[in-house]
């Protein structure tokens, strides 16, 4: 009988021991063209004036083909259980609708299994999209990121600015319906989905690549200064295919070139 | 027993003259025949918010270097609207959009030139306090500093927990614009020459206002169509209103492609929902004071009302040549009221003098809208 229940235990702490979840941290690297992009570049090359997206729905690829849900610990700044912004403008250079603070990684608990590929939404759920910026938990409370006359947030902000002249991107749900704070829907939803399929969690990082965002993009056309997925935008276009949203019904497309995977060392 | 009886009593009576008190409903100083404003649930009238609030709109710290408050394009003596084409925000930025009167703003069905889903003045206030594109007063990131500022002045700390007894940290940004909002929707103008003579005093306008109020009823002019009722819009409300009024009207001001469109900082509706048929569609704004807020129009495009005027008698204004060349009596998408018509120059006269009767000076310098700094 004794002999029974310790082989219970011993089998309850072994199994144990290979299902303990996994804490993991995902970083994501800011680049243009394969160059590091900051705030402070010098002022001659392509420089951030803005960079700060909120990030939904990360989920891991198991082995066994399910898509498991990150869990991400909401520190009451940054992250929610489902929802991160991250930020990578320190309110230096060019950033000057900036703050000093950053935040680059996603942290999270995976359950214990093998994992490759990575899923993850840029924008706000739409149930959380629509409430009051000044009653929301963080990170729904920046009035940097709310977006008050569309009565939803910006998913994205993003902004290059070269030697002469520059670009800059607002995302976010366009042509809703309904008064604020009471939206019944949005017929421009611009949520991106990214898949990274060969991403190896906790091993490999995730690049945002403005370069690749502004590819179509002429940052010296002083003409077109913008994109804040307005209806009738054409600066949009460009930028909205490079993030794999549609920008005639504003639904995510198959790919987005933006978002790739860099493999860890 | 009969002494703690008798001690009870007290105390009910203390706590339901305590519960009158608080309780009493907050009392307008506005005309009885004008009907009540709505008031959001969540944030009641009372006189100390409004003073409160008074103090904020004045104030010049709720912009990020200092240099603009509210009341930097909402100026009293200009009922409200700060006289410039396109107001200009903290750092410098044109918006490109003319400011629109506060007066009635508490009637607004609908609160802005352009936007369907702005209902309510709590927020509103957020898109001139936090917006980036334009740059209004420029505080997006920067709630910590009003934070800070309210905790700081006096004034701010002694009556901040009086107009929100309810809290348990009344230092908040929702109380900011919650205070700004019941103090706005005090300015309520009921006091023309145009009033006093629907209250009875024929004498209060002359002979040729009346003729021009005739006109401005007329279906010749088909003014009232879309500047209608006590607030002279259509996109009014009121505390026991039906249902939601909202009107949003292209009435012809461009026409670049020969399509229809509108200069594309200024599309109108169409930039809130992209519908093609919503080009160029704004909110009829009040004309109570329309004789001080020139220059007119969405983009401030015309500088006085006589050049109003003279757009609807076409039908729809003609720019012959440069960018924003095109006949706006022929966009698709205009109000079926905007027809044109042809007055006399009398006529144009009492339409003036109509217009002109809607001003009601004691807003301009009454001392409840005042600057309290």
């Amino acid at each position: 009988m004794h002999r029974l229940l310790l082989l219970i235990l011993l089998f309850v702490a072994l199994s144990g021991c290979s299902r303990r979840p996994i804490e993991l941290v995902v970083p994501f690297e800011a680049e243009y063209g394969g160059e590091v992009i900051r705030c402070d570049s010098p002022d001659s090359g392509p420089g951030l004036m803005d960079l700060r997206f909120y990030v939904a729905s990360v989920r891991a690829i198991r082995d066994d083909g399910v898509t498991v849900e990150l869990l991400l610990h909401p520190d009451n700044q940054w992250q929610q259980a489902d929802l991160a912004l991250l930020d990578f403008e320190d309110g230096t250079g060019a950033c000057n609708n900036g703050t000093s603070d950053t935040n680059t990684t996603l942290r999270g608990t995976l359950p214990a299994g093998n994992y490759r590929g990575l899923l993850f939404t840029i924008g706000v759920p739409f149930e959380l999209n629509h409430g009051d910026p000044l009653l929301a938990a963080a990170p729904l409370d920046d009035t940097a990121m709310h977006w008050h006359w569309r009565a939803g947030y910006k998913f994205m902000r993003a902004g290059i600015r070269t030697a002469d002249d520059g670009f800059w991107i607002h995302l976010g749900s366009t042509a809703c319906e309904g008064t604020v704070r009471h939206i019944t829907g949005c017929r421009f939803p611009n949520r991106v989905n990214v898949l990274l399929p060969e991403f190896l969690p906790g091993k490999d990082s995730v690049v945002v690549d403005l370069a690749a965002l502004l590819k179509e993009t002429d940052l010296l056309d002083a003409e077109a200064t913008d994109c804040s997925s307005g209806p009738a935008e054409r600066s949009c276009e460009a930028p909205f295919r490079a993030l794999g949203l549609d920008f005639v019904t504003g639904s995510a497309l198959d790919t987005q070139d933006v978002f790739r995977r860099r493999a860890g060392q | 027993m009969r002494k703690i009886s008798i001690l009870g009593l007290v105390l009910l009576t203390i706590g339901f003259v305590a519960l009158w008190f608080f309780e009493r409903p907050y009392e307008w100083s506005i005309d009885p025949s004008l009907p009540l404003p709505g008031v959001p649930a969540d944030n009641p009238m009372s006189d100390v918010k409004v003073e409160l609030g008074r103090l904020l709109f004045y104030d010049d710290r709720l912009s990020v270097n200092g240099t603009m408050s509210c009341a930097t394009c909402h100026i009293q003596a200009l009922a409200f609207t700060d006289g410039r084409a396109r107001s200009i925000g903290a750092t410098g930025q044109i918006h490109p959009r003319s400011a629109m009167t506060l007066v009635n703003v508490a009637y607004g069905s609908r609160l802005t030139w352009a936007n369907p889903l702005l209902d309510k003045l709590e927020d509103q206030a957020l898109t001139p306090l936090f917006g980036d594109n334009p740059v209004e007063m420029g505080m997006a990131g920067r709630e910590s500093a009003i934070v800070d500022l309210l905790r700081s002045d006096e004034r701010y700390v002694d009556l901040l927990p009086s107009s929100f007894p309810q809290d348990e940290d009344p230092y908040s940004v929702i109380n900011v614009v919650r205070s700004i909002a019941a103090f706005t929707r005090t300015i309520v103008s009921h006091n023309s020459a145009y009033d006093h003579f629907l209250a009875g005093d024929e004498t209060a306008i002359n002979e040729s206002a009346k003729r021009g109020m005739e006109l401005f009823f007329s279906e010749r002019l088909e003014c009232f169509h879309c500047h209608g009722g006590f607030n002279f819009t259509d996109s009014t409300t009121h505390a026991n209103a039906r249902i939601d009024r909202i009107g949003f009207h292209n009435t012809g001001l461009y026409n670049m492609d020969g399509e229809g469109a509108y200069p594309a900082d200024n599309t109108g509706l169409y930039d809130m929902t992209g519908e093609r048929r919503d080009m160029g569609r704004f909110k009829a704004p009040t004309l109570r004071n329309i004789a001080l807020t020139a220059p007119y129009m969405h983009d401030g495009s015309a500088a006085t009302l006589e050049e109003v005027i003279e757009h609807y008698a076409r039908g729809g204004r003609l720019i012959e040549e440069g960018p924003y060349a095109g006949d706006g009596r022929r966009n698709p998408f205009k109000s079926e009221f905007i027809r044109g018509f042809v007055l006399s120059d009398s006529e144009r006269e009492e339409l003036m003098a109509f217009l002109n009767s809607l001003t009601d000076e004691s807003l301009l310098t009454d001392s409840r809208w005042s600057n309290p700094h």
